[in-house]
């Protein structure tokens, strides 16, 4: 370990005189400081009071968002292998799969990372601040919320607008008012609809694959209601294309590379509130509001009514990506309202939305990316409310 | 009243815990008062280098208000004045001689004090140089005398890492007698008087026990007097109040007794390399004579005063008045390879985000950020902590919007300085030392 250090020491110490101020690469010194504070972790002695400091920094604080991020990535790769290689008729042994998924998301992911990187480098140099660590969430989250089959220019496009529009035009990280991987897949979702909804958009075929073309169609569970389900018989024709409960909970079908799985995102979202970084309290509002909203709108039902009306409030728990938009975009703390009630209301409200806009809609099969983007708008008002209610139970000083 | 208050920070295992035994510290041959030190005191010195005083002697004064005077620790000659920035009078050194003089302020109220007026009292406090051990509940600077207090709050406990608790600093039957007088001195000064003591320290004589009006349970800053009084007051006239230090009040009583100006001090001394314990001295003693063993002296920070309120020095300060604790951390200036990665069985946090909070072992604190200066993402460590329901981080961007009524309407008068806000904070944000500074500006602005 001793030599790996002085190693690793020497690497950064030799091209350093050319980061520092007058340097020929003064302008990338945040590049340079962000790698180096990866590598070694900051020293900085206290200077106020208290003189004493938490262990818990930005860094690790975000890097457990990444670990959170770690089943519905695993289990997103796997099954993105999987279908692909169903459709394009190739045995689905789990090494080969894990392969393919990897050959289709990780060109994604690193896109992704690395159009994302150069933007949040852009604004650092010119802001002169260091690069923040929320960026290794945005670009981890976003290509998770894309289908496989998404061009890669696209995502370049997606993450530019993401990063630069969602965030840096507020004035950078914590300023922003929707969360960015957020705003980075609603731009692509409305700019680019063929390519990010539909029936076709969700396995990636290999073209050199015989015979594969006919398999690759299928509605995705929640925009099964084209086909006019009849009358509260929407769980058998959901059944009848294979979506059981059981299969929704556990995602192996197609659909967003990461979303799909409900039971991974459970998993992270448990991750994440052992260890206080998501807010129990939006998780458990979003499950809440779109239980309750889905089993008003079961009292509502009538055979007028658009099919998915009649459905057990759980499917809609297990289906599409409500799972992981509760679990990983609501509980942003950036775009969540920072107070206690707020953030019950909020989730509330999401969880509300999500299924609103999932039944009620013809437009759009899901719900939960517009539902938190709206929420997002009105997290200031919400918490703005509970601070003014909050002050007045405060004794003032004259 | 029982109120009781818990936060995260009860999931801190600080190592030092100073052992329960009284040793003597040597005694020093210079001891030194620090005016600095005094909350937002614009001091004028009454001595000059080369002067000679006696205990009790006033050293330096209040400007604003002259009757305040800060009465010498020690007897002997002022041999040094040390300055800081912009002039600010840092330390008055003091070589003290074998036989030290008393200043002589007249008999002492003694048995006669059921039968001083409050008017009188606060004049012989005053004289004495006794009066900045009142201090002010609100700004936490010495109190007025001008001013009637809706309460005096006595802090028995400290639970600022590490204070000597009351079975330490009341182990005498002289020192208990003393704490009664000063109890008896702080009801002439206020009916009000409220005794708090942390449910967690051991019971005292039954007499004592019964005066203790409010017991706290939980960590620092629980037993804090400015929270326990934030806990109790129900309406704007409560607002102000005083609070005095258990081991102030015994100082008083002594004062009360023998007339002379007491200079006893009995510290926490703590720290990973030395040995950890109590020891007696006295006010203004140098760090140095705190320490028994070797060490090397600059690799630590020498704290004094609690690691969470405390003021950092080097084996050159002083114990300050109000400084009953001393803490050696050290300065990591090592930067640590693939540090935020690490699973941190033994990185001390109030987080989960960290293996040690399986560690059932205390852990070593030190003087490190543990991270670099980022924006902040409204992730509420700090509302979880704050002792007195402020919203820290609306409240520091009020400030930094320069909204000041919005922080004041927010509770930034109530704010206690623990500096909760700014230990947990992963944004390693200035939260407390901003608004202690905005605390202090609104001070001046409004006199």
């Amino acid at each position: 370990m001793g030599r790996i250090e002085t190693t690793l020491r020497k690497i950064f110490d030799i091209p350093r005189k050319h980061f520092e101020p007058g340097g020929r690469l003064e302008k990338l010194a945040p590049l340079f400081e962000a790698i180096e504070d990866v590598v070694f972790f900051p020293a900085e002695a206290t200077r106020h009071r208290p003189l004493v400091r938490d262990s818990l920094d930005l860094k690790r604080f975000m890097s457990m968002v990444l670990v959170a991020l770690i089943p519905p990535l695993l289990f997103g790769i796997y099954n993105t292998g999987y279908h692909t290689r169903l459709a394009s008729g190739m045995s689905t042994n789990l090494i080969s799969t894990a392969g393919t998924g990897l050959m289709i998301v990780l060109p994604v992911i690193i896109v992704s990372y690395a159009v994302g990187l150069f933007w949040e480098l852009v604004f650092a140099a010119v802001r002169k601040h260091s690069i923040s660590e929320g960026f290794l969430v945005t670009g981890l989250l976003f290509p998770l919320t894309l289908p496989p089959t998404i061009p890669l220019w696209q995502v370049a496009v997606g993450i530019t607008f993401g990063v630069v529009i969602g965030k840096e035009v507020f004035g950078g990280t914590g300023r922003n008012i929707f969360n960015p991987a957020l705003t980075a897949r609603a731009f692509i979702f409305f700019a680019y609809p063929a390519q990010m909804s539909g029936d076709a958009v969700w396995v990636a075929v290999r073209q050199n694959a015989a015979g594969a073309a006919d398999a690759v169609t299928g509605a995705t569970p929640l925009a099964v209601t084209t086909l006019q389900a009849p009358f509260n018989h929407i769980q058998e024709m959901l059944a009848s294309k294979g979506y059981t409960l059981a299969s929704l909970a556990i995602g192996n079908y197609p659909g967003t590379i990461g979303g799909t799985s409900a039971i991974c995102a459970a998993i992270g979202a448990l991750i994440l509130i052992a260890a206080g970084i998501a807010s129990y309290r939006i998780i458990l509002g979003c499950i809440a509001g779109l239980l309750a909203t889905g089993f008003l709108l079961n009292l509502l039902a009538t055979p007028q009514a658009m099919p998915w009306f009649s459905v057990n409030p759980v499917y809609h728990l297990a289906a599409g990506g409500f799972a992981f938009g509760a679990a990983y975009m609501a509980t942003d703390p950036v775009t969540a309202p920072g107070t206690d009630r707020a953030k019950w209301i909020y989730g509330f409200l999401i969880g509300a939305l999500t299924v609103l806009i999932r039944v009620v809609n013809p437009a759009f099969p899901e719900g939960v990316m517009l539902a938190i983007l709206f929420m997002n708008m009105f997290a200031p008002l919400l918490e703005y409310t509970e601070i003014r209610l909050r002050l007045k139970k405060r004794i003032p000083h004259v | 009243m029982n109120p009781k208050h818990s936060f995260p920070i009860k999931r801190l295992k600080i190592a030092g815990q100073p052992e329960h035994r009284i040793e003597a510290a040597p005694a020093p041959g210079e001891v030194a008062a620090m005016p600095e030190r005094i909350p937002l005191l614009k001091a004028r010195l009454r001595v000059d280098t080369g002067d000679r005083v006696k205990i009790g002697t006033p050293l330096y004064e209040d400007k604003e208000n002259t009757d305040i005077v800060f009465a010498s620790p020690a007897g002997g000659q002022v041999v040094d004045i040390r300055y800081g920035p912009r002039r600010v009078i840092r330390e008055i050194v003091i070589q003290t001689e074998k036989a030290e003089e008393h200043e002589d302020f007249g008999a002492p109220p003694g048995a006669e004090l059921s039968r001083t007026t409050r008017p009188r009292l606060v004049q012989i406090l005053l004289n004495a140089g006794m009066w900045p051990l009142f201090r002010d509940i609100v700004y936490r600077s010495v109190a007025d005398p001008a001013e009637t207090p809706a309460a005096i709050w006595v802090a028995m406990d400290n639970l600022d890492p590490f204070h000597p608790p009351p079975e330490i600093y009341l182990s005498t039957p002289a020192d208990l007698r003393q704490f009664k007088t000063g109890l008896h001195a702080l009801n002439i000064l206020c009916e009000h008087t409220h005794v708090c003591k942390s449910a967690k320290s051991a019971d005292l004589d039954a007499e004592i026990e019964n005066r203790v009006t409010h017991r706290v349970r939980g960590a620092y800053p629980a037993e804090d007097p400015g929270v326990v009084h934030f806990h109790n007051k129900t309406t704007t006239s409560e607002n102000r109040g005083w609070f005095i230090r258990g081991q102030d009040v015994v100082l008083l009583g002594e004062f009360l007794e023998t007339g002379s100006f007491p200079t006893r001090r009995i510290a926490a001394v703590s720290g990973a390399d030395i040995e950890s314990r109590y020891v007696s001295t006295r006010i203004g003693a140098p760090l140095h004579t705190l320490i028994s063993g070797v060490i090397e002296p600059d690799k630590y920070r020498w704290v004094t005063g609690g690691l969470f309120r405390g003021y950092s020095g080097s084996i050159k300060s002083y114990l300050g008045l109000y400084e009953t604790g001393l803490f050696l951390i050290t300065e990591s200036n090592k930067r640590e390879l693939f540090g935020f990665m690490r699973p941190g069985t033994n990185k001390p946090t109030c987080s989960r985000t960290f293996l040690s909070i399986f560690n059932p072992k205390p852990l070593s604190m030190d003087a490190d950020m543990h991270g670099a200066k980022r924006a902040c993402v409204n992730c509420g460590n700090c509302t979880r902590v704050c002792p007195v329901n402020i919203l820290p981080q609306f409240t520091y961007k009020c400030i930094r919007a320069g909204e000041i009524e919005e922080a004041l309407s927010h509770g930034l008068l109530d704010c206690v300085e623990c500096g909760l806000c700014s230990y947990v904070c992963p944004s390693k944000i200035e939260l407390c030392h901003t608004f202690q500074e905005t605390r202090h500006a609104y001070f001046r602005e409004r006199i």
